[in-house]
């Protein structure tokens, strides 16, 4: 570094120290997107006390009802009704549940089968290392959303359905994260320690090389939640999610595509809601990546 | 490198054979199709009558044997809703959608890769940040719902834009802006960074003590260099599109693979499901292989490890 002449350095940032602003920012993307996700874990678990009025029953006189602050809405249907004369807002409470409920199971279903097969990919290596990744690239390149489809139909759509889609391919990122991991573990003294005074392979892996992948691998969890949201909500959208009437806001969002010349809100409304949430959810993820594992940061 | 290849090749039919297998016994667990095409005030002579004429009164080891006798000499058979052959449909729909994807595929590599380098060349500066913001928001932000956003503003207040089908160029604006929306966010994201870390290097520095002007510095040492991660993924980024397609085609009414595939699926109707995952599967695969084999040239580490 030192050898080369200043000229080349000159491009690089100098650290000053953060400013004020800077300081600001950094706590504005925690505070946020802590408050939105807090908001959502709390009305999904007070649904039935926050929503107004119930999600799946609509009064066909109050259809495409706008929302309040629009001429002709009422306070009422604070945010309008949908093309049934359901109450939007209390859809788009209750479809927080299944959004929420969705992506938290498939990533501990997903981060635990990948973790699995991560570890014993990195610390055993040779054939069965061969073997796991192949499977992993194969995974990772296929089309989840055509195997999705046709899943949906052969089993029939329903909740178990999505978390079992969302479940088959998503753990695909974990083994490969956790791999490189448990590579750059493995070739650590205290591993080699263990070896020497005879402990198991399997007592290695749990309680040497599981504990030092552990913070990635809640980096990359608190990243999934968005990824997952998105990926429940396009389900949804394509009719091969949660079926109706259960609200979820990717079934909200294709409800108002044939009323979008008379009924903007329906849509939406919902996609707000899931870009809010997934956006939260990612700026978290970067937080925590920041504070636990730097490494991992994509400049 | 050419027994690297050929290895390759013999891996993607293997899985390719895997897939077909898979998908042939998938779909036939999702129920009777006759079910869905039958009249009620059909006899159950003539329900046994359609289902013979459809050769699913057979059992599923036949079927099976029939179909890969059949699709070895490259017949892919009949739909059973349309009642016309599959081939034609294929041939009706997969030219609508290339005709959607090259440019998508294209326009959001070139795209992607522009404003990566752009964003990285000035690091910290309000374009650099605006192209992070953009990345953010688009990764984070459903595609479906900002195609209908894009709808409600272009088509229904401002009519500027047709809503849906195939058509004139302004029938290509919002599909194609769509796909490329599925794709550049995680693909400009990648460049930037790869290009943040080649820019770092040793061989840039020296390139730069050379005198070389700093275009050529840029645009030829060290893109080349920061696009081998880009490269990588992008087998993962093609599967995406694939699901991007669907959406898109179904939003705008695009008469293409992706409309047709989630129609027939909903009808069971099983041949034409078959075929369109065998079309799909092969474009995988041969996306996959020829990603492999670009990274061998790149990097000979790969080519000697597998031979």
């Amino acid at each position: 570094m030192t050898i080369l002449p200043d000229v080349i350095t000159k491009s690089a940032p100098k650290y000053t120290g953060l400013s004020r602003w800077a300081r600001l920012n950094r706590n504005l993307t925690l505070i946020i997107p802590a408050t939105v996700l807090t908001l959502l874990v709390l009305t999904a678990i007070f649904a039935p006390l926050l929503a107004p009025f119930d999600p799946t029953t609509g009064k066909l006189t109050e259809r495409r009802l706008p929302p309040a602050f629009m001429e002709g809405g009422s306070n009422k249907h604070l945010l309008g009704t949908d093309n049934l004369g359901r109450d939007i807002l209390s859809r788009l409470i209750y479809g927080g549940r299944v959004s929420l409920s969705v992506s938290l199971l498939v990533i501990a279903i997903t981060a635990i089968i990948g973790t699995m097969l991560g570890i014993a990919a990195g610390y055993l290596g040779g054939r069965i290392e061969g073997f796991i990744m192949r499977v992993t690239d194969i995974a990772m390149a296929f089309p989840g959303l055509l195997l999705a489809m046709l899943l949906a139909v052969s089993v029939g759509p329903g909740y178990w359905t999505v978390i079992f889609v969302l479940s088959i391919f998503g753990w695909a990122g974990y083994a490969r994260l956790v791999r490189g991991e448990a590579l750059r573990v493995r070739e650590s003294d205290f591993v080699a320690q263990a070896r020497v005074n005879g402990a198991s392979t399997l007592r290695i892996m749990l309680k040497h090389i599981f504990p030092n992948i552990l913070n990635s691998l809640i980096v990359i969890m608190t990243l999934m939640v968005g990824a997952m949201i998105l990926a429940e909500s396009t389900l949804s959208y394509l009719g091969i999610g949660i079926p109706a009437p259960t609200p979820s806001w990717g079934a909200m969002v294709a409800d108002g595509r044939n009323d979008l010349d008379r009924a903007w809100w329906i849509s939406t409304f919902a996609g707000i809601a899931i870009g809010l949430v997934v956006l939260s959810g990612n700026f978290l993820g970067d937080w925590i990546r920041d504070k636990m594992d730097p490494r991992l940061r994509q400049l | 490198m050419a027994r690297f290849i050929i290895f390759r090749l013999i891996q993607t039919f293997i899985a390719l054979i895997g897939i077909i297998t898979l998908v042939f016994f998938l779909v036939r667990a999702s129920g009777d199709p006759t079910v869905l095409l039958r009249n009620p005030n059909m006899t159950k002579e003539a329900v046994v009558a359609l289902q013979q004429k459809l050769g699913l009164d057979k059992s599923y080891w036949v079927q099976y044997q029939i179909y890969m006798t059949d699709l070895a000499k490259g017949d892919l058979g009949q739909s059973l809703v349309r009642m016309r052959p599959v081939k034609d449909m294929i041939g009706e729909s997969l030219p609508n959608t290339l005709r959607l994807g090259i440019p998508s595929f294209f326009i959001g590599m070139v795209l992607a890769v522009f404003l990566g380098v752009l964003a990285a060349t000035r690091r910290d500066t309000i374009f650099d940040n605006g192209v992070k913001f953009l990345a953010v928001l688009g990764q984070a932000l459903p595609g479906f719902w900002v195609a209908i956003m894009a709808m409600l503003i272009f088509c229904v207040y401002w009519r500027l834009l047709p809503v849906g089908g195939i058509g004139g160029p302004a029938h290509y604006v919002l599909p194609v802006g769509t796909m490329i929306f599925f794709l550049l966010p995680g693909m400009m994201r990648l460049v930037r960074s790869g290009m943040l870390d080649v820019l770092d290097s040793e061989y840039v520095k020296l390139a730069r003590i050379k005198g070389l002007p700093e275009r050529t510095v840029i645009w030829k040492h060290a893109l080349r260099n920061a696009l081998i991660t880009p490269l990588t993924v992008t087998g993962v980024v093609f599967a995406g599109l694939i699901g991007g397609n669907i959406i898109t085609e179904n939003i705008f009414n695009w008469p293409g693979m992706g409309r047709m595939i989630l129609e027939a699926t909903f009808a069971r109707d099983f041949t034409v499901v078959q075929s369109m995952t065998l079309i799909i599967a092969i474009m995988v695969l041969l996306m996959n292989l020829l990603v492999d084999i670009t990274y061998a040239f790149v990097d000979p580490q790969i080519r000697y490890q597998t031979t």
